[in-house]
């Protein structure tokens, strides 16, 4: 079975009051690219996922975590 | 000759009609996040249309198509086509938006972007294969084809199959929920 990788991007983003343009302002990316990270379109890289957990304050296996 | 330096001098003006319009639509007050959002979302809405724009230009290829005699309009049409894929697929194999600053380019053409660039590519190569496999079994039933036709049947096919793989990607990327 396909294992996914789950994510709370837009419960913490929400929490902390940022909207998707302005976490991508700070990551260095598109609306377009967390919004599928959020959406589980798309797997970002180890790099990103990185950036993500930075700017939201968290460890990357607090936001991202696998889901069988 | 003269008929396809003619296409091709076509196919270039109008080229730099575009870039002339979407250089004097340009929007100055956007911040660069805001300018590649923009610019992202009008490529999504593109993409397809372009394919339209592709595939209508092969009209004039399919009616000539086996044709012994070919007149100086039909040289004309093949060469402005043969300037429109240079253009499409150099869009394809590089970030795009050519005159936009460098930081627009650089964040336009982010992780997700690259990603569903790579697999329009994968596609596009995968119909061209598939387009390439159809017309060397239709020579095996003693369909004459030139290799030029051969060729651009397989542009035809390929071109069109990554650009509307990869507005359908961007698309979906851009769609909020």
């Amino acid at each position: 079975m396909a294992e996914r990788l789950a994510n709370r991007l837009k419960e913490r983003r929400t929490e902390l009051g940022f909207t998707q343009a302005e976490l991508a302002e700070k990551v260095g990316v598109t609306r377009k690219t967390v919004n599928t990270v959020e959406n589980g379109v798309f797997t970002p890289s180890a790099t990103l996922a990185i950036k993500l957990a930075r700017a939201l304050g968290l460890r990357v296996e607090e936001l991202f975590w696998i889901e069988p | 000759m003269d008929s396809y330096l003619l296409g091709m001098g076509v196919g270039i003006a109008a080229g730099v009609i575009v870039v002339a319009i979407v250089k004097l639509r340009a929007v100055k007050s956007m911040s660069v996040a805001e300018k590649a959002e923009y610019l992202s979302n009008r490529r999504a809405r593109m993409l397809p249309a372009l394919a339209v724009i592709f595939l209508s230009q092969q009209a004039a290829f399919l009616s000539n198509l086996g044709a012994q005699e070919q007149t100086s309009a039909y040289a004309a049409k093949v060469s402005a086509w043969l300037v429109l894929s240079i253009v499409i697929l150099a869009a394809l194999a590089t970030k795009g938006f050519w005159l936009e600053p460098k930081a627009v380019r650089d964040l336009i053409d982010d992780e997700n972007t690259r990603a569903n660039r790579n697999d329009a590519m994968r596609w596009g190569f995968l119909f061209s294969m598939a387009a390439a496999i159809s017309v060397y079994a239709l020579t095996l039933f003693k369909v004459q084809l030139s290799a030029r036709d051969a060729v651009h049947l397989v542009m035809t096919i390929g071109i069109p199959a990554a650009l509307i793989r990869w507005g359908y990607l961007e698309r979906r990327a851009h769609r909020d929920g």
